[in-house]
């Protein structure tokens, strides 16, 4: 016979209790976004497969934003609740504009997109963010942030659905950790070959990851995007 | 709390040209605390092969004396080495005796047949075998190292090429999963003979 616990009432009858119906408000639409800081540009990459499941919803819906000349934001976990926190920020830059005459500096938003997230703490945007962009002296800086908004300037960050995959490649290639040689600055060509190969290694292991890949390379003089395929399967 | 992360541990093994590798890390670990660091989980199964059991440590240790076991007796009765395409079998099988309570390991084989061809293969824990032309890896760091293999590994090595190739992916792999790493050792096996590197890295 089984133990029973203090308060505990066994019958051996059928009982009518209530069941909670709940609605899970979160869906994971997968997908893998990086960036990386050069010395005078940032690169912010995204796949653009939009899954559920095992299904794809589209094969083309961009996960990456330009918000002004020398910040991209790129966003990747529930695309509904990305979608609202990009035009929440493009909003709050517009009103910014207007009230000082100037377009906000990437950490001023990389601070602001911060509060946002914090704001929404006991109801989070599902929403893994890297902002991309150039710092008031022209150097590149990669934000990334958690769901709730903790937030860290870093040299480089991928997140999303392969993120463990391709993390640790960037370590080596662009941080060139457990190598002796530490070799100069990287350039611009350089570091669009390391996020290319990436994404085409994480398309190969990660089901959620391919269709096309949109690299955004913002520099002093603008940002410019490049398409290029995946693996479709 | 999965049960084959309890102690850590990861393994990876590549194919080169006329030669393989095999890699694994040296840490044991009781969830978060390190007890430690000298726990390989790779064991010479033959003078050609090698078997790497990442996974629960008691059934890595039970597993390796299972095997060493085997292949003795297979030794004795057929008075010859056991291919490594044999003893891929011949584990899955042994794995798959336990389907309904499983040894909770993931081997990993890596080794030289009796023409010197290469070959490697891993298993799940019932013993299912993935026969792989390029690389196989396995324990909790399998994610990592999925995409360090995938970018750095190309076709026909030489043996220090591909000491070169294991190394780097096993150590940056390690370096981003904070139940493996504390040091690794690498085991590159060509027809002439058998080397065995062990690496210092970070220790953590």
């Amino acid at each position: 016979m089984f133990s029973t616990y203090p308060g505990q009432v066994v019958v051996d009858h059928p009982v009518s209790v209530p069941i909670e119906h709940r609605f899970d408000p979160y869906v994971d639409n997968g997908g893998t976004l990086l960036s990386i800081a050069g010395e005078d540009f940032c690169i912010v990459a995204a796949d653009t497969r939009q899954s559920e499941g095992y299904s794809i919803n589209s094969r083309y819906v961009p996960k990456s934003v330009k918000l002004s000349d020398k910040t991209v934001i790129s966003m990747g976990g529930c695309y509904a609740d990305c979608l609202t926190l990009t035009k929440k920020i493009q909003q709050s830059m517009e009103w910014y504009h207007h009230a000082h005459g100037k377009t906000m500096s990437t950490a001023a938003v990389a601070q602001m997109l911060s509060i946002m997230l914090y704001q929404k703490r006991f109801f989070p945007f599902y929403s893994w963010c890297i902002l991309g962009g150039l710092d008031e002296e022209g150097k590149g800086a990669v934000y990334t942030y958690d769901p709730v908004g903790s937030y860290e300037r870093e040299s480089c960050r991928c997140a999303g659905s392969a993120s463990s995959l391709i993390q640790p490649f960037l370590d080596n290639q662009i941080n060139f950790k457990n190598q002796e040689s530490q070799r100069k600055q990287l350039t611009k060509d350089q570091v669009i070959r390391i996020t290319k190969d990436s994404f085409t290694s994480a398309t190969e292991r990660d089901i959620y990851t391919g269709d096309y890949l949109e690299i955004f390379v913002i520099t002093s003089k603008g940002v410019e995007v490049q398409k290029m395929d995946l693996k479709k399967d | 709390m999965s049960i084959m992360e309890y102690n850590g541990g990861a393994v990876v093994a590549m194919v080169g040209k006329n030669c393989v590798a095999i890699a694994c890390d040296k840490r044991l670990g009781v969830q978060a605390m390190t007890i430690s660091t000298e726990f390989k989980k790779t064991f010479q199964a033959t003078p050609k092969t090698y078997i790497g059991l990442p996974g629960l440590a008691t059934d890595v240790q039970t597993l390796a004396e299972k095997f060493r076991f085997k292949v003795n007796m297979y030794r004795l009765k057929e008075e010859r080495e056991i291919e490594p395409r044999t003893l891929a079998h011949l584990v899955s099988s042994t794995l798959y005796e336990r389907r309904f309570g499983p040894w909770f390991v993931e081997p990993v084989i890596a080794g030289l047949d009796k023409e010197n061809r290469p070959f490697i293969c891993s298993t799940d824990l019932i013993g299912c075998i993935n026969f792989a032309k390029d690389f196989v890896v396995s324990g909790t760091t399998s994610n990592q190292l999925y995409g360090m293999c995938e970018s750095l590994w190309e076709p026909d090595l030489e043996p220090e090429e591909l000491f070169e190739t294991i190394s780097q992916s096993l150590m940056n792999a390690v370096d981003r999963d904070c139940l493996s790493g504390w040091g690794a050792e690498v085991t590159i096996i060509t027809p002439e003979k058998i080397i065995t590197r062990t690496l210092r890295s970070r220790q953590d």
